[in-house]
């Protein structure tokens, strides 16, 4: 009899049919509503936040749109002018849609490898950018923070290249050290396209500030203003990075260890390169945290300026754009030095670059022009010796850990 | 191998059920293609060969294999992958030439016509997504391999119960849950189950949800680079909402089935549970290897390496997180199927027309089993 209960309570229940082909059929629609409209050839985005900056016309953005194409291509169809540097069998291998050549060689890699991140155009505002901690590089401003060059220059090749081996520990940014190095060489060429690309189109943009009246708006169309005049200043660091190396004095072989942990230590908390302001007392980075890095902070001062514009109109694209091509600005703290975690490498030398030019783009100054390059080594040592100092090992007053700030 | 945990006391008979046979190696073959597939979309090797239906100008079937099994990853896997689609249709084919020979039953008929319109529809899609390199297509191909999947193992399901039908006829008792009162005991505790949780419902949204999640989790995968971050941040919300759909009527399952006479059934749906869980680990294993550890994570660890991309590892973590899907898709089928869809499937494929309402005047409404004895096919006996 059980039996017949549990079939009555389901016969009672014979509206299923019904609702189930319900289903199937917004099943149907919702299969069939993404495949309507094909995917549209990747396109290069406008700098929106810069174009609405400089207060552009609709007519002067379409301007900038179509020399930038002239100048440097499309997503597909990459092209690097001579003035460039470039070398356009390379970004060919990087740029277009992910596919394989008759040999069974990859093309499109930075497509398949770099693009949901770093976005097509290099703006850091590929699909899955909102969810990483730190952003995506930007590579458009040109600005990057691992490097054996000085603060102010362009990255080496090499360094690049590095950067891409190894990845950067402790963000989202993976390591390639899989694929092959003609593939990375390839990559890094793009890397430089899409920045190179990207600093030209700034400076066209800016460019229209200094315009006469007599121009009407428009920038002159001759090779010398747009290719002498913009890009290959812009080029021409680029080029020059490889001459700017850091000079690095050797590490004496037979430093004494101790007595230089103990000496960097001192420079720590000293006055002069007053690491401890922003790396804490502690080194685990609890100094001053409120700051931005570059990129974010173009935006929260460009939000700032919106907000306390009269010009409502302005305002009302200002904020459209902030909706669409940016994300939510975030302060950059500084590294907890105690975990050992070196984004732009642990050897030794590479802390002395991070050290002796600070971080490009991060509030962390350099430490040349007030310390001495000798100097710069011992604190390296003492950095290094930050993850396993151990209570009263060096000096009187030991280092507070996690434990004690709770 | 699931019909073998459903193993009941089915009398040994000469004949072999070949529907169920076919059915179930259909199953295997769309399996391994998935699985070929979810790793060409992994290495994204889709446009590892250029032309359609054609393997580099030779006939597909024709590509010198050698060529093929040594050549490079990408071209193993989209190849393969052509190979195995192929298998999986010819395989649909003859799955339709022996059911409709054997007089299968209405639901089985109209599944077995469903799968060979999908299995040629699915073709030409991957075949347009080659010739038109096309992600959106790319998408829609995704989302109809699972279906084909679910399809496939419902086919083989009922192929199997009316195979065990026509020897044993015994099915009615294993296939009604056993509902003694709405206050059914679940281990210690006493919870009122309202009447829905009872019978085939929960299992069929189970199977829905998890299919919808694999739909969701193939707009992520496909997602075009040029889409806004804040498009994949919703997209990625409803993926995470589905998780914890799927894991909800994952355990509801559970509970419902606690009190079921068959223990097959309850085996079934536990195992399911456990699926799922594995399934939420390898969804976290895919964003740490896809995005790095998450920073609301970062200050409890922080590995001292970036991870490594396209390892072996994540891209088994990553690809295994699709294949789950899919399996825990197929397990939900069965489960609804086996344990009281199956009527319910067979009254609507006969729209209605007699399934409903049609007992024998005690009551007692015919079951799945006793309604396929009496049809006009089975004359034969
Ligand atoms: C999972 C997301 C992700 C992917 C994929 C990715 N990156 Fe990055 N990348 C990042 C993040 C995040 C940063 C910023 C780290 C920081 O600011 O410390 C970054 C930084 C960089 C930098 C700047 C380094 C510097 O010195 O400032 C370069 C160059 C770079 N990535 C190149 C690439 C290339 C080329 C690819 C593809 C081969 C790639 N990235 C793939 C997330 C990613
Ligand atoms: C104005 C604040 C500030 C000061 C002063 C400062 N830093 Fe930093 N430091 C930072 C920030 C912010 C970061 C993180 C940058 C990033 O994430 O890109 C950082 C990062 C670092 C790193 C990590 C580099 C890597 O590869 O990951 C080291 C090492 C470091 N600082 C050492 C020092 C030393 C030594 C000094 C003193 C000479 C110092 N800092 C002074 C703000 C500061």
């Amino acid at each position: 009899m059980n039996l017949t209960t549990s079939a009555d309570v389901r016969h009672a229940r014979g509206q299923f049919p019904a609702w189930s082909v319900k289903i199937v059929l917004a099943l149907l629609v919702v299969i069939g509503g993404t495949g309507c409209g094909a995917t549209p050839p990747a396109w290069f985005r406008l700098n929106m936040v810069e174009a609405t900056k400089q207060k552009l016309t609709p007519d002067q953005e379409r301007q900038v749109a179509t020399l930038m194409t002239a100048m440097f291509g499309t997503p597909d169809d990459p092209v690097a002018l001579p003035e460039t540097g470039l070398d356009e069998a390379k970004l060919r291998l990087a740029a277009g849609p992910v596919r394989s050549d008759i040999v069974g060689r990859k093309n499109g890699l930075y497509r398949e490898h770099c693009a949901h991140c770093h976005g097509v155009t290099g703006d850091a505002l590929g699909p899955t950018a909102a969810f990483l901690n730190p952003y995506p590089r930007d590579y458009r401003p040109g600005i990057y923070k691992f490097k054996s060059t000085e603060r102010a220059d362009k990255p080496t090749h090499a360094d690049l290249t590095r950067i891409l081996k190894n990845g950067i520990p402790g963000t989202s940014m993976p390591s390639f050290a899989l694929l092959s190095e003609t593939q990375i060489d390839a990559l890094v060429e793009y890397v430089k396209y899409l920045s190179i690309r990207g600093e030209t189109e700034l400076g066209l943009m800016r460019a229209y500030f200094e315009l006469d009246d007599d121009a009407e708006g428009k920038l002159p169309e001759t090779r010398e203003f747009l290719v002498g005049e913009v890009l290959e200043p812009v080029a021409e660091k680029w080029k020059a990075a490889a001459d700017a190396l850091i000079p690095v004095p050797e590490m004496p072989a037979d430093i004494d260890m101790v007595a230089s942990i103990a000496k960097g230590r001192e420079l720590f908390y000293g006055d002069k390169a007053n690491c401890v302001k922003c790396h804490g007392p502690t080194g685990m980075g609890d100094g001053q945290a409120n700051d931005y890095d570059d990129w974010n902070k173009t935006i929260v001062e460009w939000t700032k300026e919106v907000v306390g514009t009269d010009d409502k109109q302005w305002a009302n694209r200002a904020h459209r754009v902030l909706d669409g091509d940016s994300l939510e600005p975030r302060t950059i703290p500084p590294r907890n030095l105690r975990r050992g975690i070196y984004r732009g490498g642990r050897r030794p030398l590479d802390l002395y670059y991070r050290i002796h030019a600070g971080i490009n783009g991060a509030p962390m100054p350099a430490a040349k022009g007030t310390v001495p390059p000798e100097d710069i080594w011992h604190i390296v040592n003492y950095v290094r010796s930050l993850p396993y100092e151990l209570d009263g090992e060096l000096g009187a007053d030991r280092p507070m850990v996690a434990r004690d700030r709770f | 191998m699931a019909s073998a945990t459903i193993g009941t006391s089915s009398t040994a008979r000469s004949t072999v059920n070949w529907p169920c046979v076919v059915a179930w190696m259909l199953v295997a073959t769309t399996a391994l293609l998935l699985s070929f597939g979810a790793l060409v979309t992994t290495y994204d090797a889709a446009m590892a060969v250029p032309d359609w239906p054609g393997t580099f100008g030779h006939n597909m079937f024709l590509y010198p294999l050698v060529e093929w099994f040594w050549g490079p990853w990408d071209l193993f896997l989209e190849h393969g992958h052509r190979l195995l689609g192929a298998t999986a249709g010819l395989l649909s084919l003859v799955l339709a030439a022996v059911t409709f020979r054997r007089g299968a039953s209405p639901a089985v008929r109209w599944l077995v016509v469903a799968a060979v319109v999908l299995v040629v529809v699915q073709g030409a899609l991957g075949g347009l997504r080659v010739i038109l390199d096309d992600k959106t297509v790319a998408k829609v191909h995704a989302c109809t391999g699972p279906l084909f999947f679910a399809v496939a193992t419902a086919i083989a399901v009922l192929a199997g119960r009316q195979g065990r039908g026509e020897s044993s006829g015994s099915t009615t008792e294993r296939s009604e849950p056993v509902l003694h009162d709405p206050f059914v005991a679940v281990g210690s505790l006493s919870l009122p189950l309202p009447s829905w949780a009872v019978g085939a419902s929960l299992p069929t949204a189970l199977a829905v949800a998890a299919y919808l999640q694999l739909v969701a989790g193939a707009q992520l995968r496909h997602a075009d680079a040029t889409l806004a971050p804040s498009t994949f941040r919703w997209m990625v919300a409803i993926h995470l909402a589905g998780a914890a759909a799927v894991t909800v009527l994952s355990a509801l399952t559970v509970i419902a089935w606690q009190p079921h006479e068959s223990r097959a059934a309850r085996r079934w749906s536990l195992t399911i549970l456990a699926m799922v869980m594995g399934q939420l680990l390898l969804g976290g294993g895919a964003w740490l290897f896809t995005w790095g550890v998450p920073s609301w994570l970062q200050e409890a660890w922080a590995p001292a390496e970036a991870v490594l991309a396209r390892s072996p590892r994540g891209a088994a973590v990553i690809t295994g997180h699709v294949i789950l899907g899919m399996m825990i898709l197929g397990a939900a089928v069965v489960l609804a199927l086996e344990w009281g869809g199956a009527e319910r499937l067979e009254r609507i494929a006969r729209f209605g027309r007699q399934g409903r309402g049609r007992s024998d005047g005690t009551g007692k409404p015919l079951s799945g089993a006793v309604a396929l004895q009496t049809r006009p096919e089975r004359g034969a006996r």
